[in-house]
């Protein structure tokens, strides 16, 4: 047994080293992609584009503007004294906001009246319109506090029986949603990888015949499949670990945990991908069926990994079905991991979950595969 | 003696289709068993159930001892096998192909290192071993499919139409490597649709629609389906020849004229028909003897009229 799965391991890394594209798509293409990926996937709302149409044209108004548009939340795109104009702007997407002060603001604000500034946000980006929105609502109220005349009377009164929330956010203080992502976008390019070499592979030793030829030797199809994914399993771990060491250098992805528990859950994580990757090339029978089956998996997989957006924000029938996705956990254990130095204890559920997973659907895969070829 | 394959009643279906149709022979140990018959006639269908590939719908064999139905495992050890497609690794050299499947046929270490080294040289590809094979000629590469199947040294070949576009020559040189197998003690089961090549083996099986309609030596094959005796000849006419007595056929070939005689007709000897042609105002007519060719028994067989 030993040495047919030494035999098959051996030819597949020769194959991949005599072909450059193979070796590309498995260590040049997901290091591009997670530093790309890790540049674009990003929340963080910053330098909004805003388009001031200021009616009142006093040293107030001036003044409220300028101090709002001061810091990298906002910038000023044109500024117009008609609404409408600044309307358009919006429209035609050269600026998300339109900020329409209206006459009256600084006699408003002199004589201690309530006043209102209208804020026009494009909202065809929902996530950058409601960051916005908050942002501007809370320079709103401060500026207001610091600026009305009421401010003395205001401080004057101690805060008695007030309830005041004090924020502190653990683990990512700074809200960067980069450290947030990128181990997300390291267990896709994990997926990706592991699932298509594997599925196309397969599908190309049918396509060419050579795979007639392995099935009669005498070899076990344990040996076959075994000994097949055991190098792009390898290679995933060498993916995975240039995922973490780029995350870290380039985009300051903390690792406060043990870094083995990574490395256990990629391998968990990788018998489940490569199991998928048998299954869709147990039922292809050309390189091309393989490659669209393999994006019919990857797909839900990745949109119910909740590495985009939080599982707890789907529908209530639609969260238990994430428990099946062995993406989910994998981004949890790194995560957990590397963000909030979980243990092992911490994430056993996870490991469980994968480890049960990847063995039904890595032996499920193989028997498919050997009742296909037979 | 114990044959090297025995087959039984061997039928396989593919949904309504019968592709090998109540299949039954056996194979001496030692002997060239030649598998005719034209495309799509179950010859591969068969192979690929004796190798173990493909469970048969009903009947039974054995193959080197072993059921293939319940133990094909036992038959692929003992067999070597070679596709109709050639199925190495283009992208392989020889000597990382006949690695792999040295190792696949479970040897390793210096067995391996030996039976690695020894088919390089059968191949002849010793001096070539780091060439990409997907750069050899299709001779060579042929050679190398057979040494690859030969690594293990197997008791039975199963060779599928080996010489499917294959230069002439180099089929020539493939048989005259096959016939040395045989020589050996290797029993040799070979599908092909050249049926000159079908001369070199002891017996011949000819498949037709999934059926095997018959089954002898060569001799024995013409003996029974084409009696009667051939001449050639040539510079008659052959409205001329068709009134000799006996005639049964003439056929065009190459630039002569194939006679076929019935075994009674008087004129089976060469000079006899010289004679009866010159009497006849074709006294320049050459007359030969000739032989007939399981191309005749093909015919014969497959299309009775």
């Amino acid at each position: 047994m030993r040495t047919e799965i030494l035999a098959v391991a051996v030819k597949e890394l020769r194959q991949t080293r005599r072909d450059p594209r193979t070796l590309a798509v498995l260590v040049i293409a997901p290091i591009i992609q997670l530093v790309l990926l890790g540049f674009a996937v990003n929340l963080d709302v910053t330098h909004v584009p805003v388009v001031v149409a200021d009616a009142d044209q006093t040293a107030e108004s001036r003044a409220f503007t300028r101090e709002l548009l001061a810091g990298d939340a906002f910038d000023p795109v044109a500024a117009t004294p008609a609404a409408p104009d600044a309307m358009a702007q919006v429209v035609a997407g050269d600026a998300a906001i339109a900020l329409v002060v209206p006459r009256g603001f600084a006699a408003d604000l002199k004589a201690g009246r309530p006043t209102t500034v209208q804020a026009l946000a494009d909202g065809s980006d929902a996530q950058r319109a409601v960051v916005a929105q908050n942002a501007m609502g809370a320079f709103a109220l401060r500026w207001g506090l610091q600026h009305s005349p009421l401010t003395a009377l205001a401080q004057a009164q101690a805060p008695v029986g007030r309830t005041v929330v004090q924020p502190r956010v653990l683990y990512n203080p700074t809200l960067d949603s980069r450290i947030y992502f990128v181990p997300g976008v390291a267990a896709t390019l994990l997926l990706v990888v592991t699932l298509v070499v594997t599925a196309m592979g397969l599908a190309r030793e049918k396509e060419s015949g050579t795979l007639e030829q392995v099935l009669v030797t005498p070899m076990s199809s344990w040996a076959v499949v075994i000994g097949k994914v055991l190098p792009y399993g390898l290679i995933g771990l060498l993916d995975l670990a240039l995922a973490v060491a780029l995350g870290s250098a380039i985009f300051d992805v903390p690792i406060r945990g043990f870094l083995p528990l990574v490395g256990l859950g990629g391998s968990l994580y990788l018998l489940n991908t490569l199991g998928l990757g048998l299954f869709v090339a147990s039922a292809a029978r050309t390189q091309q069926q393989a490659f669209m089956g393999a994006f019919f998996v990857i797909l839900p997989m990745t949109l119910l990994s909740g590495f985009m957006s939080p599982i707890s924000n789907m529908p209530a029938w639609l969260q238990p079905l994430t428990l099946l996705d062995p993406m989910r956990h994998m981004v949890e254990i790194m995560r957990g991991v590397l963000l909030k130095a979980a243990t092992f204890e911490d994430l056993s559920r996870q490991y469980g979950i994968l480890a049960g997973m990847g063995t039904a659907l890595f032996s499920g895969a193989a028997l498919a595969l050997k009742r296909r070829l037979s | 003696m114990t044959h090297a394959i025995t087959v039984t009643g061997l039928t396989r279906r593919f949904g309504d289709f019968t592709a090998v149709d109540d299949v039954s022979f056996h194979v001496e140990a030692g002997e060239i068993f030649g598998y005719l018959g034209a495309n799509g006639a179950g010859k591969s269908t068969t192979i690929r159930m004796l190798c173990g590939l493909l469970q048969p719908s009903a009947g039974q064999a054995t193959v080197a001892g072993c059921d293939i139905a319940h133990d094909p495992r036992g038959v692929k050890r003992a067999i070597g096998y070679m596709s109709q497609k050639f199925s190495l690794y283009l992208d392989l050299t020889p000597q990382q192909n006949l690695e792999f499947f040295a190792g696949a046929q479970g040897l390793s270490g210096k067995a391996r290192k030996r039976a690695v080294a020894e088919a390089l040289d059968r191949a002849g590809l010793t001096d070539r071993a780091d060439a990409t094979t997907g750069a050899l000629p299709g001779g060579v590469r042929q050679r190398l499919a057979l040494a690859s199947a030969r690594l293990h040294a197997p008791k039975i070949l199963f060779l599928d139409e080996p010489t499917a576009g294959v230069a002439p020559d180099a089929r020539r040189e493939f048989w005259r490597e096959i016939r040395a197998v045989a020589a050996q003690g290797t029993t040799v089961f070979v599908t092909t649709h050249h049926l000159d090549e079908a001369e070199f083996c002891a017996r011949v099986g000819l498949m037709v629609d999934g059926k095997l309609v018959a089954l002898d030596t060569p001799d024995g094959l013409k003996a029974a389906h084409v009696p009667g005796r051939f001449l050639g000849v040539q510079g008659a006419p052959q409205a001329l020849l068709r009134q000799a007595p006996g005639v049964v056929a003439v056929e065009p070939f190459g630039l002569r004229w194939r006679v076929r005689l019935a075994a009674d007709s008087p004129l089976v000897a060469p000079e006899a028909l010289a004679w009866w042609l010159a009497e006849r105002g074709a006294g320049d007519a050459r007359v030969e003897a000739g032989q007939p060719t399981l191309e005749d028994v093909f015919l014969a067989l497959v299309d009775p009229a």
